[in-house]
């Protein structure tokens, strides 16, 4: 297909990447000739420099037989021109990032219809949403729902002393009759490995688990998360009350966690303290540790640093740990850092473009793919994928199939009854599976499913 | 401070004043009662005086904050100085002192009177200490200006020194068409009252009285014991609801009947409000049980309508709470300092205040637990400025100064230590009956004439709430 994507920053960026790697051609354009140097030299895209909301740069970039346009510059009105733009030039899917929420908020006057887009993804509601997700689900450091939230796809670290520490897939798949799950994936120092059965999981390995909602509980107890008893009102701190941190905050105080917000600029904490209903708001400074643990840090189930800076938020992540917070979530923009973090001992980094781009190539690719989530810190995706009619690989055992490589089916739904898959399991028209594919492999699994 | 502009302005006030003068004339020629000679005259005074100062006061310097507080604090004095004539010209009241001090219980919606008999009086004049109620229970100079709209002045400063609480709500962008709206619903309500009170029996006459005195709530009866005359449980739980609602801002009322009930619920001054009144009548209920009352029936309708009556301010009375048990009367004096709620007819601090006061009391208490957050104090969703809360405070700290030092000038005057209080706490928050000799069963007449100055001046201070008219006692204010 034929990609033209608009903005050059870490978003644009990161979609360039993914998309040409699934061999779709895509165009990029930006106004910063060092920013496209950049991209054209590493990635296989085709730069044009330009402003993006203007006809003639536009078609100086192929507009026309275009099918996807993707606008995520750093301004809401290019972004929004310039797919108003693209609407007159016939393009049929077209996404723009806005971060105003004049736009993108439910009462907006102007909605997407009217604008011509078919998709609005403001990066820092991504992130926020995502934070909330992995703060309302112990123990995990990444999740993703699918098929209406009836199968779970769950990152978990593995952790010495870990009961599954030191097995083998085939031997945890001898409790797997109580424990019904599908390790999909290992993380091991950077590389993401697609699991066989002799494979032994190590101290200080992600593991990326599929199961049903309702056997969470029991894989909770399997990994010994459960062991402290669970507070009626769980604390978390968040560090940042930047737009982020509010909407974090709003959410989780909604939810009735027991939420204080640490800011340093004072004004902003009046500004937040009159925002927010119950959450406590705390002015100090993330690394003033010995306030965050006279408000009690020590106790905190879930620390979240969201400030605009990775240092600040990976230190703070890691003191706040040390003084005895359960779990740490942060924030990281540069890319470079976001697979150094877990190696230090936070547990979870959220990254606003991979949040925002996993939405992004959610929408571009929707079709047989009902859900997609991208995985931080690997260049992995979980798909769920409708199985129809004219799929030429019903009725018969997956052993049979030539199921490619670098991906694997976590679940099998099949109406209201679900299926842990085997090799003996046979797909039916109306089956919904749930697929981990390493993004080498995404091509051809989409192919396998047609 | 400009006086010749804020003279003009008065002038203009006064010519209003005497338009107001004739409405009674029509009542005095239907019942013959002999008094629209009185009104007649009191208008052509007030008429001349008035003409006088607009013709000959002329200045083209622009109306500012100042003069707003000038023409506030002047007009209500003045309003009271000519509304007092029509008592003295037809005898109903000799004293002149006696009529100013009737007159501005009138117009500051108090209700404390002099008069030991009041049946018998002329119907005009019966009538026009309710006009008075009523024509200051929503604000009589941003009325005045409202409908004299020729001098230009219609400041938010008018009606910010007027309407009663800590901030004034805007329901149009125009001060004009909010105070019409205002007074739109104002009138709506006093009609549905007289309505529902001829219902129950009451004359035309009486139900128009009553309910000028209760949409203001003022608490001037036609009746020499007030509401217990008619005896029926009927006209006392209609008056109760009414001066309930008399209580609310009428902004919440104005959206109520834009179809927007909901708004009561959003606003938390009247929720606590609300508690506040269903809290005092459950306690006096206990209290008032097996001692005073032996039905359960008769207890509640005394016990609430002696507490609506005086938390909103209004003063009617059905029953002597002075003949309750001390921790009922004690209760009372405890509601007689709330008030009604901010934009509402009724006197007092406002409930607003109060719950503002608390809220910055936990407030405090919450930063001595936990030194580097950052709380603010709210009402509802939104946080109240900081200076907003400072005036607050600094209007409580004067309230209870004034207080006391009101409460002192009158036992100078030879009044007992009770009595002094509650004639105080009774014109300041203006309720109308106090306790001790000025009491629900007595009147004012007895107290003497410096005392009479002092509640006169309590009365003032209390409806233009402190600030407005203790501006003036500065000298920078008369300075240019």
């Amino acid at each position: 297909m034929k990609v033209l994507i608009i903005g050059a920053g870490q978003v644009g960026y990161f979609l360039c990447e993914r998309l040409s790697i699934e061999g779709h051609e895509v165009t990029l354009v930006d106004r910063n000739q060092e920013q496209l140097r950049r991209a054209q030299d590493r990635l296989n895209v085709l730069g044009i420099c330009g402003n993006g909301a203007s006809a003639e740069t536009m078609e100086q970039a192929g507009i026309q037989g275009t099918d996807i346009f993707i606008a995520v510059t750093d301004l809401d009105e290019v972004n929004i021109l310039a797919c108003l733009l693209a609407r007159e030039y016939g393009v049929k899917t077209r996404v723009a990032r806005v971060k105003s929420i004049e736009y993108s908020g439910g009462g907006a006057r102007l909605s997407k219809e009217k604008l011509g887009i078919d998709l609005l993804i403001n990066p820092d509601d991504a992130v926020a949403e995502e934070m909330v997700k992995i703060a309302g689900r112990s123990g995990t450091f990444d999740v993703a729902e699918f098929v209406e939230g009836q199968i779970q796809f769950l990152g978990y670290r593995i952790a010495e002393g870990s009961p599954l520490c030191d097995l083998t897939l085939r031997e945890l798949g001898e409790i797997r009759g109580m424990y019904r799950f599908v390790v999909t994936a290992i993380g091991r120092g950077g590389k993401t490995i697609i699991p066989r059965g002799d494979d032994v999981i190590q101290a200080g390995d992600s593991i990326f688990i599929c199961a049903h909602q309702k056997d969470l509980p029991a894989i909770q107890y399997l990994l010994k998360l459960e062991e402290e008893e669970k507070r009626k009102r769980p604390r978390v701190f968040i560090l940042g009350g930047g737009r982020i941190g509010l909407r974090i905050a709003a959410e989780l105080e909604r939810q009735r966690f027991d939420v204080r917000l640490v800011e340093r600029d004072e004004a902003r904490c009046e500004k937040l303290s009159a925002k927010l209903k119950r959450s406590m708001v705390i002015h100090a400074e993330g690394t003033d540790i010995s306030t965050l643990v006279d408000e009690g840090v020590e106790g905190a189930d879930v620390f979240i640093a969201v400030t605009g800076s990775d240092e600040t938020n990976i230190l703070c992540g890691l003191l706040a740990k040390q003084h005895g917070a359960r779990r740490s979530l942060i924030l990281v923009n540069k890319p470079e850092l976001l697979n150094l973090a877990p190696t230090l001992g936070i547990d979870a980094c959220i990254s606003p473009r991979l949040a925002a781009a996993g939405a992004i190539l959610l929408h571009v690719r929707r079709g047989e793919i009902l859900s997609l989530a991208t995985i931080e810190g690997s260049n992995a995706e979980v798909l769920e994928i409708l199985i129809k009619k004219e799929s030429g690989i019903l009725g018969t055992p997956l052993r049979e199939l030539r199921f490619p490589v670098g991906a694997i089916i976590g679940a099998i739904v099949r109406g209201d009854s679900y299926e842990i898959p085997t090799g003996e399991s046979a797909l039916q028209q109306g089956d919904r599976v749930v697929v981990f594919a390493l993004s080498g492999a995404l091509g051809r699994v989409e192919r396998f499913f047609e | 401070m400009n006086a010749i502009l804020t003279l003009r302005i008065l002038g203009a006030l006064l010519v209003f004043l005497a338009a107001a003068l004739l409405l009674p004339i029509p009542f005095s020629f239907y019942y013959r009662d002999g008094a629209a000679l009185s009104f007649l005259l009191a208008a052509a005074v007030s008429l001349a005086v008035g003409a006088t100062l607009l013709l000959n006061c002329r200045s083209d310097r622009e109306f500012s904050v100042r003069e707003g507080f000038a023409v506030v604090t002047f007009g209500w004095l003045f309003y009271a100085l000519f509304g007092a004539l029509p008592f003295v010209f037809s005898g109903a009241i000799p004293s002149y002192l006696n009529a100013v001090f009737e007159t501005m219980s009138g117009f500051t919606t108090t209700g404390s009177t002099i008069l030991t008999r009041i049946e018998g009086l002329p119907q005009s004049i019966l009538l026009w200490r309710a006009l008075t109620h009523w024509l200051g229970g929503m604000g009589i100079i941003v009325l005045s200006l409202a409908i004299l709209p020729m001098l230009g002045v219609g400041g938010m400063q008018l009606f910010k020194a007027e309407v009663p609480g800590p901030t004034a709500d805007r329901l149009k962008p125009r001060i004009q068409d909010t105070a019409k709206l205002l007074w739109g619903v104002y009138v709506l309500l006093t009609a549905v009252e007289t309505v529902l009170l001829m219902a129950g029996g009451m004359t035309f006459f009486d139900a128009l009285c009553h309910s000028f005195a209760t949409l203001a709530t003022g608490g001037f009866s036609t009746r020499n014991t007030s509401v217990a005359a008619y005896d029926s449980a009927y006209i006392d739980y209609v008056i109760t609801v009414f001066m309930f609602l008399a209580g609310v801002n009428f902004s919440l009322h104005y959206y109520a009947l834009r179809g927007r009930i909901r708004e009561y619920w959003r606003n938390e001054e009247f929720v606590f409000y609300l508690l506040v009144t269903f809290g005092a009548t459950a306690l006096l209920v206990f209290f008032n049980h097996g001692t005073v009352y032996t039905s359960l029936a008769d207890n509640l309708r005394f016990s609430a309508f002696q507490s609506t009556s005086i938390l909103t301010t209004t003063g009617f009375g059905t029953a002597d709470y002075e003949t309750w048990p001390v921790i009922a009367q004690y209760l009372l004096v405890f509601l007689m300092f709330i008030g009604g709620c901010a934009g509402s007819t009724g006197g007092g601090m406002k409930v607003a205040r109060i719950l503002l006061l608390f809220k910055h009391a936990q407030v405090q208490i919450y930063r001595l637990i936990h030194p580097r957050a950052v709380r603010l104090v709210k009402l509802g969703a939104t946080p109240v400025d900081r200076e907003v809360m400072q005036a607050i405070l600094g209007f409580f700290a004067l309230y209870m100064g004034v207080f006391v030092v009101a409460s002192f000038l009158m036992a100078a005057t030879g009044m007992d230590l009770v009595s002094s209080g509650g004639a105080v706490i009774a014109t300041l928050s203006n309720i109308g009956p106090g306790l001790g000799t000025v009491g629900p069963a007595d009147n004012f007449a007895h107290v003497p004439a410096f005392g009479k100055g002092v509640l006169i001046l309590c009365m003032l201070l209390g409806r233009l709430e402190l600030f407005t008219v203790l501006v003036l006692i500065f000298p920078s204010f008369w300075r240019r």
